[in-house]
């Protein structure tokens, strides 16, 4: 178990839904999104969750994180040693647990600039308590300052020296390109205290030399920041170049386990997912 | 000269008003239809502070900011749990119980007769604010303070958060966030804030009624924020300015009074029409109203 930072254990998710039966009556039915699902996750590399449209992958992220509870099962995360559940905390405390997310869509905040979208990710919230920026003004300014360089350091760590995000700090992130908007999501999560990153599709609809950016920011997560990572990924290539481990969904259930090369040579996971 | 004073004093009072509200619609993207409502809250405080408790000017102001707070705590809890449009109808709930209460405990607040001769403000418990001048001092200083307040928020790591959660809530509780704790703070401040309005309003007429914390005093509240701008400083002021100055402007082309009182409800109407065309984040504002 020292191996792992995520077990997820029986966890059953369903959805009620109308149908339509044969005599043109509407039934309720349980529509069962992920099904006593298992599965460890490795502790301090890379693993991809492949799987096709409607599979879970994202509800799994989503009860993972707390944005969706699970009907049974159970989710420990470890942190210092010891596992603890993350089932039935809301989101913003299992964020603080060290559980880190980047959404399909990106989700920065598009009408404030650059800058503010990497400030407001710190791990450290002093000044947010309202009037504590008005009654230690200076002592707000300095924390200010320390962000900013911290969110420097990461631009310049991660993109080099000049490097687009830092040349447009003081834009709003609405105005980025798609592909920025993506690493901006990404870079963010540098500034938090994560151990686990989740993270959803990050190289979809970016072009081929932004997928090799996010790929790069994705190592430097694992092997500079010591955190897992945990991805959603319909990118083969991808999944072959970047992960140590990958896991195959079908159904609300994981179906394969093992190197990516095992798992997509898979003989169920090349019919039912690659159509070969 | 006395009537130009007369309008700066009201200037400064709905500067109050736009610039606490702002703080809900345009950092927090919170349309509240109940801020007529702290605003009677200050003033109805205000006499009960001065009639009943005798308290010099700067308990009075702690007094008033407190006590509206604290009652805006109890409906900021159940109402931030809603969203979008549920909330937007609590908060007109809310108005529409306050201003019921306001109009029907005839014991307390005698109703529909209002409550004439409110004392005046005493400075240091013995200096008398009353007459023009000194009040258009006081309300400027308070206006100011209260501007002052708000800029360093919105300009503060708290403001970066509400903004955060303007843009998008799910973000914010994603980086490790409570949001609702953050929505409640904003409430309680905004409505806060919002009694000295009503402080000086009371001191300053010398009789307060239920008509004056309406809901069309809300819906003017709100145009105003609108009209001017939401998401900085600058928009809420410049809204407070227009719509103060616009029907006062309208007196001089000269409509007969009957059709100048109607013909203000068209300028502001027409105004946020034009506006959400072809300006919608206001005359100076940042922010788009989603």
């Amino acid at each position: 178990m020292d191996d792992f930072i995520l077990h997820i254990n029986s966890v059953n998710k369903s959805f009620a839904r109308n149908i339509i039966n044969l005599r043109g009556e509407v039934e309720d039915e349980r529509y069962r999104i992920i099904e006593d699902l298992d599965l460890l996750v490795p502790d301090g590399k890379i693993t991809a969750l492949i799987g096709g449209n409607g599979a879970g992958k994202t509800s799994l992220f989503n009860i993972i994180s707390g944005f969706m509870k699970a009907d049974s099962g159970e989710v420990l995360f470890r942190n210092d040693g010891s596992f603890a559940s993350l089932l039935g905390l809301n989101p913003e405390k299992i964020t603080l647990k060290g559980v880190g997310r980047m959404f399909q869509d990106s989700h920065i905040f598009p009408d404030m600039s650059v800058m503010d979208n990497m400030m407001i990710a710190d791990s450290d919230n002093y000044g947010e308590a309202p009037f504590v920026s008005l009654i230690q003004f200076k002592r707000t300014k300095k924390f200010e300052i320390a962000r900013a360089e911290k969110a420097n350091k990461i631009f310049t760590d991660l993109l080099g020296n000049p490097n687009p995000l830092w040349e447009k700090r003081n834009e709003l992130a609405g105005s980025l390109s798609y592909g920025q908007q993506r690493i901006l999501g990404l870079t963010r999560l540098l500034m938090g205290d994560y151990k686990l990153v989740l993270l959803d599709e990050p190289t979809a609809g970016v072009n081929p030399e932004t997928i090799k950016q996010i790929m790069n920011i994705i190592r430097f997560l694992v092997e500079n920041k010591r955190m897992s990572v945990f991805l959603i990924e319909h990118n083969m290539k991808v999944v072959l170049e970047l992960a140590d481990f990958c896991s195959f969904m079908s159904h609300g259930k994981i179906t394969a386990f093992g190197t990516p090369e095992d798992v997509i040579g898979n003989k169920e996971v090349r019919q039912t997912y690659l159509g070969l | 000269m006395n009537y130009v004073i007369h309008i700066l004093i009201i200037i400064n009072i709905y500067i109050i008003l736009t610039v606490c509200t702002n703080l809900l619609v345009g950092l927090t993207n919170l349309l509240s239809l109940g801020q007529a409502a702290f605003y009677g809250i200050g003033a109805y405080l205000t006499v009960l502070a001065l009639t009943v408790f005798h308290l010099p000017l700067i308990a009075v102001i702690l007094f008033v900011i407190i006590g509206t707070a604290l009652i805006s705590l109890l409906i900021a809890y159940p109402s931030l749990r809603l969203k979008g449009d549920y909330f937007i109808l609590a908060t007109l709930g809310f108005q529409l119980i306050i201003y019921t209460i306001l109009y029907n405990w005839v014991a307390v607040t005698r109703g529909p007769y209002g409550i004439p001769g409110i004392p005046a403000l005493k400075l240091f418990g013995m200096v008398d604010i009353s007459g023009l001048y000194p009040f258009l001092i006081l309300s400027a200083i308070l206006a100011l303070l209260v501007v002052f307040i708000f800029y360093r928020l919105i300009h503060s790591p708290f403001g970066r958060v509400l903004k955060g959660i303007r843009d998008d809530e799910i973000a914010v509780l994603s980086l490790g966030r409570n949001v609702t704790k953050f929505k409640i703070w904003t409430f309680v401040i905004s409505s806060g804030f919002i009694g000295i309005a009503g402080m000086i309003y009371a001191t300053y007429v010398t009789y307060i009624d239920p008509t004056s914390f309406n809901l069309d005093e809300a819906i003017f509240i709100l145009a105003a924020v609108l009209i001017g701008g939401t998401g900085n400083i600058r928009g809420p002021v410049i809204g407070a300015v227009f719509v103060i100055l616009v029907p006062e402007l309208l007196r001089f082309v000269g409509f007969p009074d009957s059709i100048a009182a109607n013909m203000r409800q068209i300028v502001y109407g027409l105004t946020l029409v034009v506006l959400m065309y072809f300006r919608p984040q206001g005359i100076a504002g940042e922010f788009k109203l989603q």
